[in-house]
């Protein structure tokens, strides 16, 4: 079972004193997909993903990726044989030029495709000899995504991946995510962008104050969560909508609003039988599940 | 291609260094024997006589002064940066996601800053040789080895403590500060109390130098060396320590 996931975490905690950034994760990323993790600013998103590349240590909690030992300083060396990152600030050495860059990070992989690289240097249309620290933001945000789909890794964790770059540059980046994971790379990407998440993932995850949220596939999202929205001549006490699967109720005068993880099918035969109006079921976006799910938490 | 980085890392402030530092010690020697020849006619008459022996000693050793003031300032800006410099930056996530091991980092790091510190001792005073040796100044190999020798063999502990500080202090100039005060700090106090464990006095030459003849003793302090040096090991490993158990 371990073997068919990419990330496997077990009560991953961090804390900073008594500020628990990261609180008892347990994510199970399969191979082979698109994962999207989610969350607000501070939700914990990048402290997790700095654990899972041994960047910091657990305060609790264990967690593997690609089968290694995350705590483990000589299986964290090997796994990261095997996996590309991008950071969430796309850190390049400003000292070196874009093609010592590249020639650096070539060095230590051997999944390294000089095709691919030459390629994406060309579309890119990165100059070759500029110092990185004279390049726009766009520009190193490119060199830091070149750096990591020039190689064939088992497993892509990316962290903003999409920021800083332009609609084009956002599109090429949303093809490589669909084209990689074709390929068999299994994708693990941290976003704010719900537009993309949408477009690429298979799988999300919402991360809110260091505890997971949601773990579900995206077609799950689309086929389960429902937005109720009903009419009454005298609205119903908020409780009377209180049953599994209903995540919140909002009352404004004579309207009611139901979200619904699922069960939307109950919550319609209830506002029927409350003497409703009117009852409107519509499905709901990501953006509004991502919304409704950190709102009520 | 760790190397290579760590040589694009510090290639500005090396060159800078051991270009500073040859230059000095080049005018200063040469200046010396500008003035010597101005003063004193003729000129090869004066150079030949002991009394000028014993000053162009003298010059070297004033020379070696300086070159050690030059020189720990040099070493110590050389060890600036590291992973503690680069998670200020920013770039250690970049370096940390290497598939190579914190020890190794660090390795590559030390090595290339004792490659350069041995370069910016050895060069300034290998030009004083040529230059001394051209204009028939007495100068021996055996005594620009000695002091090439009690400035590395000695000094590499202020460039230890650099790379200490920096592991330990995130702050781009906090580092090198605190070291440059470090290094007086212990200089006042050894001179003071300690005066034989005086690390200065040893890199300088004040140990071992005859005040008559201003030549380097033959027995060189290898006690002071060995014991500095094994204080330079001893504080490069708990630098690697800090940066294996230090999180970014």
């Amino acid at each position: 079972m371990t073997n068919e996931l990419a990330i496997l975490t077990h009560g991953l905690t961090k804390s900073y004193g008594h500020d628990e950034v990261v609180r008892g994760l347990d994510l199970s990323i399969g191979r082979n997909r698109i994962t999207a993790f989610l969350g607000r600013n501070g939700a914990g998103k990048s402290t997790t993903i700095k654990m899972l590349l041994g960047l910091i240590r657990p305060t609790a909690g264990s967690g593997t990726v690609l089968g290694k030992q995350i705590s483990d300083a000589k299986q964290n060396r090997e796994m990261r044989k095997r996996v590309a990152y991008v950071a969430e600030d796309k850190p390049l050495y400003s000292y070196m030029t874009v093609e010592q860059t590249i020639n650096f990070a070539r060095s230590f992989y051997s999944d390294w495709r000089i095709d691919v690289e030459k390629r994406l240097l060309l579309d890119s249309e990165l100059p070759a000899n500029r110092k990185v620290k004279s390049l726009s933001k766009g520009m190193r945000t490119k060199l830091a995504l070149l750096l990591a789909f020039a190689r064939r890794p088992d497993l892509f964790i990316l962290d903003e991946p999409s920021e800083g770059l332009d609609p084009v540059g956002i599109e090429y980046l949303l093809r490589t995510l669909v084209s990689s994971s074709a390929d068999g790379v299994s994708i693990f990407f941290s976003s704010h962008q719900i537009a993309e998440v949408e477009r690429v993932a298979d799988h999300i995850c919402i991360l809110e104050k260091g505890c997971l949220l949601m773990d579900a596939s995206v077609d799950q999202v689309r086929h389960s969560y429902r937005r109720i929205d009903m009419v009454f001549p005298t609205p119903p006490s908020e409780r009377d909508f209180r049953i599994p699967g209903v995540e919140s109720v909002k009352t404004a005068g004579h309207q009611m609003s139901v979200f619904a993880s699922r069960n939307a099918e109950e919550v319609v035969e209830r506002a029927h039988s409350l003497s409703a109006v009117s009852v409107e079921v519509a499905p709901v976006g990501l953006r509004d599940v991502f919304l409704e799910t950190v709102r009520e938490n | 291609m760790l190397w290579y980085k760590a040589w694009l890392e510090t290639r500005s402030r090396f060159l800078t260094s051991l270009a500073t530092l040859t230059m000095f010690s080049s005018i200063f020697v040469h200046h010396a024997l500008y003035i010597a020849c101005m003063n004193t006619l003729p000129c090869s008459e004066e150079i030949k006589s002991s009394e000028w022996r014993s000053e162009f000693h003298r010059l070297l050793f004033i020379n070696q002064q300086y070159v050690v003031i030059m020189w720990i300032l040099a070493v110590v800006l050389l060890a600036m940066g590291g992973l503690v410099r680069e998670k200020a930056l920013g770039t250690s996530s970049l370096t940390l996601t290497l598939p190579v091991s914190r020890a190794r980092l660090m390795r590559v790091r030390v090595a290339m800053g004792v490659f350069q510190a041995i370069a910016l001792g050895v060069v300034p005073w290998v030009s004083v040789f040529v230059i001394s040796s051209r204009a028939r100044m007495p100068i021996s190999i055996t005594q620009v080895g000695s002091y090439v020798l009690l400035l590395i063999g000695g000094g590499l502990v202020y460039f230890a403590m650099a790379i200490l500080i920096s592991s330990l202090i995130t702050g781009e100039y906090t580092a090198p500060a605190l070291t440059f005060g470090v290094v007086l700090l212990a200089a006042m106090l050894f001179d003071n109390w300690l005066r034989r464990f005086n690390v200065w006095r040893l890199v300088t030459g004040d140990f071992s130098i005859d005040r008559n003849t201003f030549l380097l003793s033959k027995h060189l302090p290898w006690p002071g060396i060995l014991a500095s040096l094994s204080a330079a090991a001893l504080m490069l490993l708990a630098s690697v320590m800090a940066v294996q158990r230090r999180e970014f």
